[in-house]
């Protein structure tokens, strides 16, 4: 089974239960909302990718010509061009455009060999996936607790102590926290590798069947290799992490802060229920479900973030992708990594609503 | 006495507390208690705002700042901060009572003075021309001294300072980054003054040099001027556009306000990174490009807030009201629903400059955007990276300013929203 193939089954698989016992356990009201909000993702993606094939296009600067180089004769460009379909009129190539996005399919890459651009993800998109989905459980973890910790503490030291860390993690540009993680455990201490995902060496040993190291590795028992992606992830799944946490962090505590205002707040304290359990157990638990849909919101930091801790850990994902061929501008590419960025951030924001609806029985649409 | 002056302060009701200790206090315990009349830590603005003022200052005027111009070669290239760049130096015995090269001057007949260097380097000629100045200079004195030194040429450091150790040479140059490495081994030997007999730690760059000699810290100041163009611009124009289409979104409706809301919730919700980056491969390097794609991100910022904000003002009953008296659309716009936009645009134009100067910085550290000439934080970190192995403090300074620029924008918008916003003060 090809590589995307086997992530789209480990990420559809729960999704489409999870959506179909929604549809079916759900209200008239939500099953409606849910099916609005399936299609009105669709707009988003098309306006998005239109956008970005329209920019792509209107620019001078021509990707034959620069793959070629100073050796491409005009006639073996018109001739690529040609096979290319960049002589087409720009509605074709809109249509042809359009139809690539609605199959996933996305056509050939317009440098190197021409590969198909699937291809090309499917090897891209597991690595940013390793990436982002440690990297995301690092900030909730920090910011969950954090926030409460904060809010349990309000107005003192260790409040205004998170509340700093916070802005500052805000106000940090996570591709020099990832450098400052390099040079203090890569180079100064020399713990962990600054670069790769693996090791070069140890890479080869590796049997690839969904892209996905981590996965790799333990499927074929391979421990070498397995500590080795561990070590290549940590530094990346830091600066991803604490850059995100910021943000958690904040929404947590005035979140909590505000749940611990409630009367039934004030009711358990007076029944005498130990501080802790109140913020840790009756608040933060109920000051949670309006953060769901937050997290929802910070699926365009999370991808931006992940575009620069690429490229600074020189980590082969979507964005080194991105970055690496718009440099050769390569459209095709650069659309496609457009349209799946973009469909991924439709996607969470559609499944944060669905679990919230699930979590919070009082939202009703 | 009145009952109230006569009652302890804490049975006064807790919110007319403040008032009356205003009343009591002089301004300096005003100002230390300033929290508690906004319930806002507006001393949060206070400090970002001079941080801001110094770095608009530093943009406008980085010459007078800077001791160096953004892009000259001014020194040795990977010069530590605090390092000197190597001078030649004289080597002595520890017996020899000169210090100078100047010293070692002999009465004209005398057997003239050996001096030992290495061979290939710059400090034979360093010791020659030097030389030559002091016998020019001391040949007309009445002493009858003069300094035309046995130059004499070894294969290494080691033979050169061997070379004085046995007593073959009266002196040794060499420079003084290899002596000083050399100096335990050499007990009998020490270090006289430079040749020209300048200071030995003349030179030295405060935070280092690049990999080809420019200055740091010079750098980092001109590339302030680079980072807040690019925030200040990005911002006012994203400003500029979103604002008005929001007032129009709002005061138009219909399907005009929906299409535009879906497109601009589409522009919201997609990473922004990704699409400047989008935007700035297709127009090419240059500010103003970056400008244009940093500005294109924020417009759904100002659109949404300025929206949401008219649509909730249009149904006040004050507009209602001014409406019902026959004002025009014009004047509820200019008289009742701007002024209530304004502060959240402060606000939103505050926290913008610092995203839009991280953002700036972003696309110029994966190399899109700027050109590579121009001074900027983002093109250093780049630069640097390729050098972290031997060049800490390449990519070290220009991040920390980044980040000192940033906060004290971030602090800035903060401090006004709970100023402005007196709902977020319990927060």
């Amino acid at each position: 089974m090809s590589p995307i193939g086997f992530v789209a089954l480990i990420i559809g698989i729960p999704a489409l239960v999870l959506l179909g016992y929604v549809l079916i356990t759900g209200s008239t009201g939500l099953r409606r909302y849910i099916l609005t909000r399936i299609v009105l993702t669709l707009p988003m993606v098309l306006i998005l990718g239109s956008l970005v094939f329209l920019i792509m296009r209107v620019v001078p600067g021509d990707p034959v010509s620069s793959a070629l180089g100073p050796k491409g004769t005009p006639e073996m460009i018109q001739h690529i061009r040609e096979q290319l379909g960049l002589n087409d009129p720009i509605i074709v190539q809109y249509g042809r455009f359009l139809g690539h996005m609605f199959t996933l399919n996305f056509g050939n890459s317009l440098v190197g060999g021409h590969r198909p651009i699937a291809d090309e993800m499917s090897e891209r998109f597991p690595a940013t996936l390793e990436l982002i989905v440690p990297a995301s459980v690092l900030a909730l973890l920090i910011g969950i607790f954090g926030g409460a910790h904060a809010a349990s503490r309000r107005k003192g030291p260790v409040d205004y102590a998170w509340r700093i860390y916070a802005v500052v993690i805000y106000s940090l540009p996570i591709f020099w926290l990832g450098l400052m993680l390099q040079l203090l455990f890569g180079v100064k201490l020399g713990w962990l590798p600054i670069s790769g995902r693996i090791d070069p060496i140890i890479g080869t040993t590796l049997v690839h069947r969904t892209n996905i190291y981590t996965i790799d590795s333990i499927i074929s028992g391979n421990w070498l290799a397995l500590k080795s992606v561990l070590q290549h992830l940590v530094l990346p799944t830091i600066t991803l992490g604490l850059i995100l946490s910021g943000i958690f962090v904040r929404l947590t505590r005035i979140n909590v802060i505000e749940t611990l205002s409630m009367d039934y707040i004030s009711a358990a304290r007076a029944r005498g229920i130990r501080e802790r359990v109140l913020v840790y157990g009756h608040a933060l638990k109920n000051a949670l479900i309006p953060i769901i849909t937050l997290i929802g919101l910070q699926v365009a930091i999370l991808l931006a973030g992940a575009v620069l801790t690429e490229t600074v850990f020189s980590w082969p994902g979507m964005g080194s992708y991105l970055v690496e061929r718009i440099s050769q501008r390569d459209y095709n590419a650069v659309q496609s990594v457009i349209v799946v960025f973009a469909l991924l951030v439709a996607m969470i924001s559609l499944a944060v609503d669905v679990i919230y609806s699930l979590v919070d029985p009082r939202v009703r649409y | 006495m009145t009952a109230l002056q006569e009652r302890p302060p804490e049975d006064i009701p807790e919110e007319i507390t403040w008032e009356v200790e205003l009343q009591k206090v002089g301004i300096v315990r005003r100002i230390l208690n300033a929290r508690k009349w906004y319930g806002a830590d507006w001393w949060f603005v206070a400090i970002s705002s001079v941080l801001v003022a110094i770095f608009i200052i530093i943009a406008v005027f980085p010459s007078l700042f800077a001791p160096y111009k953004p892009d000259a070669l001014v020194g040795p290239s990977f010069l530590a901060p605090g390092a000197y760049p190597p001078v030649p130096v004289l080597v002595l015995p520890n017996i020899s009572s000169a210090n100078t090269l100047k010293d070692l001057a002999v009465p004209a007949g005398q057997p003239r003075p050996g001096i030992s260097v290495v061979q290939g380097g710059n400090t034979a000629g360093a010791l020659n021309d030097a030389a030559k100045e002091i016998d020019n200079q001391i040949k007309t004195e009445p002493e009858g001294l003069r300094l035309r030194p046995n130059i004499d040429r070894y294969a290494s450091v080691e033979e050169a300072l061997q070379a004085v150790v046995d007593g073959k040479d009266a002196a040794a140059v060499v420079e003084s980054d290899e002596f000083a490495a050399l100096k335990a081994q050499y007990p009998t030997l020490r270090q006289g003054e430079s040749l020209t007999g300048g200071s030995k730690t003349a030179g030295g760059f405060l935070l280092g040099t690049n990999d080809i000699g420019q200055d740091v810290w010079s750098r980092l100041l001109w590339g302030t001027r680079v980072a807040l163009i690019i925030g200040f611009s990005a911002s006012i124009l994203s400003l500029i556009i979103g604002v008005p289409l929001g007032l129009m979104a709002a005061f138009i409706g219909g399907s005009f306000d929906r299409l535009l809301s879906l497109v601009m919730d589409s522009l919201y919700a997609f990473p922004g990174l990704i699409l400047a980056i989008a935007i700035t491969a297709v127009l090419g390097p240059s500010i103003v490009n970056v400008i244009v794609a940093i500005a294109v991100l924020y417009i759904p910022t100002y659109y949404r807030m300025v929206r949401g904000q008219a649509l909730s003002v249009k149904e006040d009953v004050y507009v209602e009201a001014a409406r019902s008296i026959g004002a025009r659309s014009r004047e509820i716009l200019q008289r009742y629903i701007f002024p209530n936009v304004i502060p959240s645009v402060a606000i939103i134009f505050s926290v913008n400059v610092a995203d839009a100067i991280l953002t700036g910085a972003g696309l110029a550290f994966l190399g899109l955007g700027l050109p590579p000439t121009v001074p900027d934080w983002g093109i250093d970190l780049a630069r640097g990276q390729r050098f972290i192995q031997n060049a800490w403090w390449m990519i070290t300074f220009p991040g920390l300013t980044i980040l000192l620029v940033v906060l004290a924008f971030t602090l800035m918008g903060e401090g006004l929203m709970e100023i402005f916003n007196p709902k977020l003060r319990e927060r």
